[in-house]
C-alpha cells in the first residue's frame, strides 16, 4: 500500500506573532539566567537545550554525586500560576522519559552518581530584579 | 543496596510471611512497589516519602523498587508502610543493622531460614512519622511466632495484644525513628511491652449496670434461658413488643461462664482483625453480645468481601448472636446462618484464597408472635388477618428452626408480677449454677471435641446420654402422638441431657425429659424440624 507523499514545504508558515516571539526571548533569556545560577552554586553543566529526539531538555548539570536534569520555566506574572506550577504533568514525564533516554545511550554518565534528579529553576519575574528558586528533586519519574 | 525487613501479612486469621526488600540504585528517581500490592499499599509510596522526610532523614532521589516478596500472595492494608520506610533506611545506610551482613543468610534459602532470629516489622505510617495502630496485630504476631522471627516492632496501641504471644519479643514505638533505633540495635536495649497480667484481666469483674435481677419476674423464662445458656442451645423468644425480649438478651452473657485464656484469645484474635478491639486493650474478656439490625446484609452477617473480614457470626464467637425480629431477616442473610451453626466455623472462599473464621455462637433469635404483635395476649386483641401470621411465620425455614433447641415465650407480664422486686436472682447466681452445669458437660464430653450439650453429635449423644426407662417411655409417647421427627426426638433428649446437669443428676428423668419436651412445642404452629 503506496503511501502518497505530501510536499508541503511551501504551505504557508504562520508569521511568527509578536507576542510568541517575546516567549521564546523570555524562554532563552530565563534558561541563561538559570544557568548562570547553577554555575555559581558549583555545578558543573553538562549540556544546554539537549536535543534527543523530538524533545529537548533544558540544562543537565552535576554536582558531586548528583547528576540533574533542570526543567527551565518563567513567567512574567502570576495570572496563570507560578512558574513552578506552569511544569504540567505531562512535561514532567516528558523530561523523565527524555532523561531515560539520554541516560541510556551514555551509560557512562552515571559514573560516580549516586543520585538522580529532576529539578525546576523558576525565573520570577513579578519582582525586580527577578527572583530565580531552584526546587530540588522537583518530581520524579512514577 | 539491597536490604530486607520481615513482615506479615493476613488472610483472614491466617499469617503469611512477607519479605519487605528495597533496593536504591542511581538511575532516574522513581519509588514502585512490586508484589501484588493493593490500593493501600500503593498510596504508601506517598506516606513513606513524606514520614523518612518529616523524621529528618534524607528521602533518596535514586530509583527505589519495593518488592513484598512472595510475589503472588495479594497484599492489603496499610501494615507495610513501617517495613517499607525501614527496608529504604536500611538500603541507603541510615539505619545499619548491628552484625548485619554476617548472620544474614544470602542466596537461596528456605524463607523461614532467612527470617530466623530477625526483627520483624508492621505498622502504619502518617505523613510526620507517627506510627500508627493496624488491624490484627495478634494474629500477626502469632504467625510471625511460627515463622521464626524474634521480635516484632509494632505501633504502641497494638503492643499489648501481640505481648500474649509468648516467644516473641515485642517492641512498641510511636514513630519512625524509635522503629529505626530499635533495628539498629537489634533489638537491645530497646523497651519491650510486658505481657499482660491474663489471670488478672479474666478475673475482672463484669459491668454491674446490667444484671438478671433487673427483670421482674418471668420465672419461667428465666428458668428456660438458663436452660438454653447452660447447654449452649440455640433459642427462640417470642412474645408482644416490650414483654423483655432484648432485656433477657443484653444479659445473657452475663450469666455464661467466664471466658477461658483460651477462648478469650479466639475472640480477641477475630476483633482485632476487625479493627473492633479497643487501642491499647489486650484481650476480650467479656463474651460478646452482636445485636445486628434485621436489614444486615447476607456478608454483614456471615463474613466475606473481597478481602474477607469477619461478619457478625464471628464476632459473636463464644457469644450470643442476637436477631431481634427474626422473621424481618433477609432470607440469604439467613440460610448463611446455617454453615456456622453447624459447624461452628465459616469458610468464605475466594478464588486466590480461602479463609475460615470461627463462629460457636449462641443464637437467640426474637420474634413476635404476628405482625401486629399481640397474638395470643391476655387483654389485647390481635389485629392480623389470618394469612398474614402465616405468612410472617412462613419465612423462618425448616432447617434453620430445627437448629434452635427451645422456643420460649415471653409473655406480657401481669401487673401484680411486674411489681415484685426484691426476690430476683442475680446473675452471679444463675453463673455459678451454669458454670456447674457447663463443667459437668466438659467431663462427660472429655475427648470429643464439643464443649456444650448443643454441640453433641448423634453418636455422642447414644454413647454418653442415659435415660431411665420411664423417660424413655415417655419420648416414645411423644414421638407417637406428637408426630415429632427422630431428629427433633434427639434435640428433645439434648435438652433434657442440660437440664439433668443443671440439678446435677446422673441420668436424665421423666421430669427432665418432660421440661425439655414443654420447650420444644411452646411455639405452637410454628413448622417443626
Amino acid at each position: 500500500m503506496g503511501h502518497e507523499i505530501r510536499d508541503d514545504s511551501d504551505r504557508p508558515v504562520s508569521a511568527p506573532t509578536r507576542r510568541g516571539v517575546a516567549n521564546v526571548r523570555l524562554g532563552r533569556a530565563a534558561e541563561e539566567a538559570a544557568a548562570r545560577y547553577l554555575e555559581a552554586r558549583g555545578w558543573r553543566l553538562l549540556g544546554r537545550n539537549v536535543r534527543v529526539g523530538r524533545g529537548e531538555l533544558d540544562i543537565i548539570a552535576r554536582r558531586g554525586p548528583v547528576l540533574a536534569f533542570v526543567e527551565v520555566k518563567a513567567r512574567r506574572t502570576h495570572t496563570c500560576g507560578s512558574p513552578e506550577d506552569a511544569v504540567s504533568p505531562a512535561k514532567r514525564r516528558q523530561v523523565a522519559r527524555l532523561a531515560e533516554l539520554w541516560l541510556g545511550a551514555r551509560p557512562w554518565a552515571l559514573g560516580g552518581v549516586r543520585d538522580v534528579r529532576f529539578d525546576i529553576v523558576a525565573v520570577d519575574l513579578t519582582t525586580f530584579p527577578a527572583a530565580v528558586r531552584h526546587l530540588a528533586a522537583a518530581f520524579t519519574s512514577d | 543496596m539491597l536490604a530486607s525487613v520481615p513482615s506479615e501479612a493476613l488472610t483472614g486469621l491466617e499469617g503469611h510471611a512477607v519479605d519487605v526488600e528495597a533496593d536504591v540504585v542511581a538511575a532516574a528517581p522513581s519509588f514502585s512497589i512490586v508484589g501484588l500490592p493493593g490500593a493501600a499499599v500503593q498510596e504508601s509510596r506517598e506516606r513513606v516519602r513524606a514520614a523518612i522526610v518529616n523524621s529528618s532523614y534524607e528521602f533518596p532521589s535514586r530509583r527505589i523498587t519495593v518488592n513484598l516478596a512472595p510475589a503472588d500472595l495479594r497484599k492489603e492494608g496499610p501494615s507495610f508502610d513501617l517495613p517499607v520506610a525501614l527496608a529504604l533506611l536500611q538500603a541507603t545506610g541510615q539505619v545499619r543493622r548491628r552484625g548485619a551482613g554476617t548472620d544474614e543468610p544470602r542466596g537461596r534459602c528456605a524463607d523461614d531460614e532467612r527470617r530466623r532470629g530477625r526483627i520483624a516489622a508492621v505498622g502504619e505510617l502518617g505523613l510526620d512519622g507517627s506510627v500508627r495502630s493496624v488491624t490484627g496485630a495478634l494474629a500477626i504476631a502469632e504467625g510471625l511466632r511460627r515463622h521464626g522471627a524474634t521480635g516484632l516492632v509494632l505501633p504502641a496501641a497494638n503492643a499489648s495484644e501481640a505481648a500474649l504471644v509468648a516467644g516473641l519479643d515485642v517492641y512498641p514505638v510511636r514513630d519512625l525513628r524509635e522503629a529505626a533505633a530499635v533495628l539498629a540495635a537489634d533489638g537491645d536495649g530497646a523497651g519491650r511491652a510486658a505481657a499482660p497480667d491474663v489471670a488478672d484481666l479474666l478475673s475482672a469483674p463484669p459491668p454491674d449496670d446490667t444484671d438478671w435481677s433487673d427483670i421482674a419476674g418471668q420465672s419461667q423464662v428465666k428458668r428456660a434461658l438458663e436452660v438454653a445458656v447452660a447447654g449452649a442451645h440455640n433459642v427462640l423468644l417470642s412474645g408482644p413488643p416490650g414483654a423483655g425480649k432484648t432485656m433477657f438478651a443484653r444479659r445473657l452473657p452475663g450469666v455464661m461462664p467466664p471466658l477461658t485464656l483460651d477462648e478469650a484469645i479466639a475472640v480477641t484474635r477475630v476483633h482485632s482483625v476487625a479493627g473492633l478491639l479497643p487501642a491499647g486493650a489486650a484481650l476480650v474478656t467479656r463474651r460478646a453480645l452482636r445485636a445486628p439490625h434485621h436489614t444486615i446484609s447476607s456478608v454483614g452477617l456471615v463474613g466475606g468481601g473481597a478481602t474477607p473480614r469477619p461478619g457478625e457470626v464471628s464476632l459473636a464467637h463464644l457469644g450470643v448472636l442476637f436477631l431481634d425480629e427474626f422473621p424481618e431477616f433477609g432470607m440469604s442473610a439467613l440460610e448463611g446462618l446455617r454453615q456456622p451453626l453447624e459447624d461452628g466455623d465459616v469458610t468464605i472462599s475466594r478464588a486466590l484464597t480461602s479463609v475460615c473464621f470461627p463462629a460457636r455462637i449462641m443464637l437467640v433469635a426474637a420474634m413476635n408472635p404476628c405482625p401486629c404483635g399481640y397474638l395470643g395476649d391476655r387483654e389485647r386483641a390481635c389485629a392480623c388477618p389470618a394469612f398474614r401470621v402465616r405468612q410472617y411465620r412462613s419465612r423462618l425455614s425448616g432447617p434453620l428452626l430445627d437448629r434452635i433447641d427451645l422456643r420460649i415465650e415471653v409473655p406480657r407480664l401481669a401487673p401484680d408480677e411486674r411489681r415484685r422486686l426484691d426476690l430476683d436472682e442475680t446473675s452471679a447466681v444463675v453463673r455459678a449454677r451454669v458454670t456447674a452445669a457447663r463443667e459437668r458437660q466438659l467431663a462427660r464430653l472429655r475427648g470429643t471435641g464439643a464443649y456444650a450439650n448443643a454441640h453433641m453429635t448423634v453418636r455422642h449423644l447414644r454413647r454418653l446420654c442415659r435415660l431411665e426407662p420411664d423417660a424413655v417411655s415417655l419420648l416414645d409417647r411423644a414421638y407417637e402422638r406428637l408426630r415429632i421427627s427422630a431428629r427433633a426426638c434427639d434435640r428433645v433428649v439434648k435438652v433434657a441431657q442440660t437440664i439433668a446437669d443443671l440439678e446435677g443428676a446422673a441420668s436424665i428423668t421423666v421430669a427432665h425429659v418432660g421440661e425439655s419436651l414443654s420447650y420444644r412445642f411452646h411455639g405452637d404452629d410454628l413448622p417443626l424440624g
